[in-house]
């Protein structure tokens, strides 16, 4: 059975290291600069589209430098693991030194799943936090995501890939429950929403009237709720106070482009009337007949990652929102 | 109703921002068009505005709503250099930008500033709320301050806050007076002197470099330093600001102001809190704390420096007396450079070394902090006094902090050699950093004014500048004393060597 030495992929790790820095003084006498902020785990299926994976890592690594650890699941088969180590360097602008960050790319099949903490535990940097992006839904249902997720002062999840709402939305909880810090792309997406209702709420006026609003609507795209949509409904509700009447409905999405989970929220009632809604790259604030446009970029894996990598720590308002949403999905517990 | 926003998520949030409207004067003067209006774009092209923000602009030149609006978008797609423009974002903008003509000193300009604010006010739901920004010539500052005060404008249903541009008054009498007349309409808490070096994201940095971190702080002080060098060199000259520069020389045009407050930044003690008072308290105390000269110890301890016509770079390059406007036995200083000390428990021995020019070989802004040398050489005696250590802070450009320490030399034997560690804001961290406007600006709205100057820091800055320059104005100099293209006249490379230091060349 194909094995992996986590030492013989430190070695080469350090080898790679000092081939850059004699490449370096050979050619321009400048060097290469190391730079590591933290572990990355990223556990991708063999499917997940090399390329991409690849363009968001290299993305996310001037203001994330971390050792990468990029784990593709093969699916089932023989018990098997392989590695290839190498490095992913940038020359910043303007500047004359590159800098560069590891990775390692470890192959698994599903049978070698368990032997993966093992492997990765040696692999990680040392005092600096570990993050486990895991972008594999099947794995987020295996037993085999809980030992590595330990590994990590982290876990981020995308609950949107996942059909089935209701039932990620209750492995989350539990997750959560079991003391898990967790972060889900699908909360992410909401942020730039949720700042900007925020912002709504500063004017003393519109703050006044909150308690007058009445309905909470949230049109989603595709027939059935996603996470994004239930998890915008639920902390608007609870926002409030839990007076409004929450209700979902679907809304066509007409740009080609990566479709929006959500596409507009609206909160109403007497003297208030306010709406968010996309439009292609941008989002329309309305408030009360009063209309303004800001940028709103889709949100791509590279823009979602650099906000969670920002924050270590335990998440309460998602937190609180998840298990809002678990309540309304199962009303009577599960 | 309730008191806190409940949609409130500081932990994913930016600072919410109020809704306001921004009054500025001198809307059609550079400073509006290269660096306030893109920064306010860009604030909007990053959510950071509410949506009911509105800027007016005041200015002499009538123009409609509209024309002014034409003017602003040619600023923001001139100078927005790392923002790209936005139809959407810019007419939504722009729907928020509307223009009042008027001359200061026009009782009528301030009865129709207010009859329009009302207007904006009721229309975009400002909230009451008015920040009033002085982009003019210092002498309008009064004349402005006061006319808003008659109109009634300096009070309203919402907050009122006055900026102001340096310089703040030309020695510490007219700085009094000034904040004497700004007083009389606006409370210092709502007054925010805007010194654009302090929104800088190093400066910044500076803090958490030396209060988020254990390891800097107990090597902060007398024992461990040897001295301290403040840079803020300019390769350029005075490209056609020569009567400008006339009246205000390097000394107060730079040290009086961004190199003092850097100087007090690196050299404050912690404050008990992040708070504004807190942390310009500690600025203020260091200020008050910098050593008074007699006369005779400026002549030692300070040097004026003029640059002459050079070639560099196989081009001519004229002497600061034949650029335009300069008169041509000027005795504006183009450079100065000063050895001061701070008189506290910290710092008492330890030279502040500030140097500012124009003409210099380049462009950069830094703070070198040179710590005394290993108490006994056990290796090579001259390694540490040849290469003692250093930490630099980069201001400008490439934002950084190096620490230059001494390494062993691969290979047989104890050879030593000095090595850099860098620590690089712009590759280390990816992140566009905002310029200084923009957080100075945000800053104001917000009503945050850690990094505005207060009134006793600026006459603290006066105390220190004003007895150097009243010995300067009674010497006649012979100028020019370096030639353009260089790192100053050899009086300030004297300056140092009497207390067996050198400048850096950075």
């Amino acid at each position: 059975m194909p094995t992996l030495s986590p030492e013989k992929i430190l070695k080469e790790l350090a080898e790679l290291w000092v081939s850059e820095a004699k490449q370096g003084q050979d050619e321009t006498a400048t060097g290469v600069l190391r730079a590591c902020t933290m572990t990355l785990v990223v556990v991708a299926e063999q499917t997940d589209d090399p390329q991409e994976l690849g363009e968001t890592l290299a993305a996310l690594m001037p203001e994330h430098p971390a050792r990468a650890i990029v784990i593709r699941l093969s699916g089932p088969g023989e018990r098997a693991l392989a590695e290839r180590v190498y490095q992913q360097c940038w020359m910043p602008f303007g500047q004359r030194r590159q800098i560069c960050c590891e990775q390692v790319e470890i192959t698994s099949s599903d049978d070698a799943l368990s032997d993966l903490p093992s492997v990765v535990l040696p692999l990680t940097v040392a005092d600096l936090p570990v993050i486990l992006w895991c972008r594999s839904a099947r794995l987020f249902a295996m037993p085999e995501f809980t030992p590595l997720a330990a590994l990590a002062d982290k876990v981020v999840i995308n609950s949107a890939a996942v059909a089935d709402a209701p039932a990620v939305v209750a492995r989350m909880l539990a997750a959560v429950d079991r003391g898990l810090v967790l972060g889900d792309l699908a909360w992410t997406r909401l942020t730039r929403w949720r700042n900007m209702l925020a912002q709504i709420f500063e004017n003393r006026e519109n703050l006044a009237r909150l308690a007058d609003v009445r309905r909470v609507n949230v049109t989603h795209t595709g027939e059935a709720s996603n996470t994004s949509a239930l998890f915008m409904g639920c902390w608007v509700r609870d926002a409030i106070g839990g007076n409004a009447q929450l209700s979902f409905a679907p809304g066509a999405w007409n740009t080609g482009s990566l479709p929006s989970p959500v596409l507009a929220v609206r909160l109403s009632g007497e003297g208030i009337d306010v709406e968010l809604r996309r439009e292609d790259d941008r989002m329309i604030v309305t408030v009360n007949g009063l209309s303004q446009c800001t940028n709103l970029p889709l949100a791509t894996p590279y823009l979602l990652m650099r906000e969670e990598l920002g924050i270590v720590r335990r998440d309460p308002v998602f937190e609180r929102t998840l298990a809002s949403a678990a309540r309304l999905q199962y009303p009577n517990g599960r | 109703m309730p008191n806190e926003n409940p949609f409130q998520d500081p932990l994913r949030f930016e600072r919410q921002v109020p809704e306001c409207i921004v009054v500025i004067f001198g809307a059609n003067g550079d400073l509006t068009r290269r660096k306030l209006i893109p920064a306010l774009y860009r604030l909007a092209f990053d959510r950071r505005l509410s949506a009911g923000f509105a800027v007016v602009g005041i200015s002499r030149t009538v123009v409609s709503d509209d024309q002014f609006r034409e003017r602003m978008k040619e600023a923001v797609q001139k100078f927005s250099e790392d923002t790209q423009f936005d139809e959407g974002v810019w007419s939504a903008f722009a729907s928020g930008l509307f223009y009042v003509a008027g001359d200061i000193g026009d009782p009528g300009l301030y009865s129709n500033l207010a009859a329009r604010v009302k207007e904006i006010q009721e229309k975009r739901k400002t909230g009451g709320n008015v920040l009033f920004y002085l982009s003019t010539q210092p002498s309008q500052y009064a004349p402005a301050a006061l006319g808003l005060g008659a109109a009634g404008l300096g009070k309203g249903s919402g907050w009122r806050r006055l900026v102001v541009e340096k310089p703040f008054g030309r020695n510490l009498e007219t700085a009094r007076e000034l904040s004497d007349q700004l007083h009389q309409v606006f409370q210092e808490r709502d007054v925010y002197r805007i010194d654009h070096y302090l929104g800088k994201e190093t400066v910044q940095n500076i803090l958490a470099f030396r209060f988020g971190n254990g390891i800097f702080e107990p090597l902060w002080n007398r024992r461990y330093v040897n001295h301290v060098q403040i840079t803020a060199a300019e390769s350029i000259g005075v490209e056609g600001r020569g009567a400008y520069y006339e009246e205000a020389g390097a000394l107060a045009d730079m040290i009086q102001n961004h190199l003092l407050q850097v100087m007090a930044t690196i050299a404050m003690e912690p404050s008990a809190s992040f708070r504004a008072d807190s942390v310009r308290d500690e600025r203020s105390k260091l200020l008050r704390s910098v050593r008074h000269m007699s006369n005779d110890e400026i002549r030692l301890n300070s040097v004026p420096g003029q640059y002459g016509p050079a070639r560099i770079g196989g081009q001519e390059v004229p002497g600061y007396r034949q650029e335009p406007g300069v008169k041509p036995d000027s005795q504006t200083d183009t450079y100065a450079a000063v050895a001061l000390c701070v008189e506290n428990w910290r710092w008492a021995g330890v030279p502040f070394y500030l140097r500012s020019g124009k003409r210099l070989p380049k462009r950069v802004t830094e703070i070198a902090i040179q710590f005394n040398p290993a108490p006994l050489a056990i290796f090579d005696k001259n390694d540490g006094e040849l290469s003692p250590n250093l930490l630099i802070v980069r201001i400008q450009p490439d934002e950084g902090i190096s620490l230059k320490f001494l390494s062993k030399r691969p290979g047989s034997g104890m050879n030593l050699r000095p090595v850099s560690m860098d620590f690089n804001y712009g590759s280390s961290f990816g992140e566009r950093s905002p310029s200084a406007y923009e957080t100075l600006l945000l800053d104001a709205i917000i009503g945050d004014a850690t990094l505005y100057t207060r009134q006793d820091m600026v006459e603290a800055s006066w105390n220190v500048v004003e007895p150097i320059q009243n010995v300067w104005r009674e010497t006649k100099f012979e100028f020019p004393n370096y030639a353009a293209g260089t790192w100053g006249p050899a009086a300030a490379d004297e300056m140092l060597a009497r207390r067996g230091h050198i400048w850096r060349k950075p």
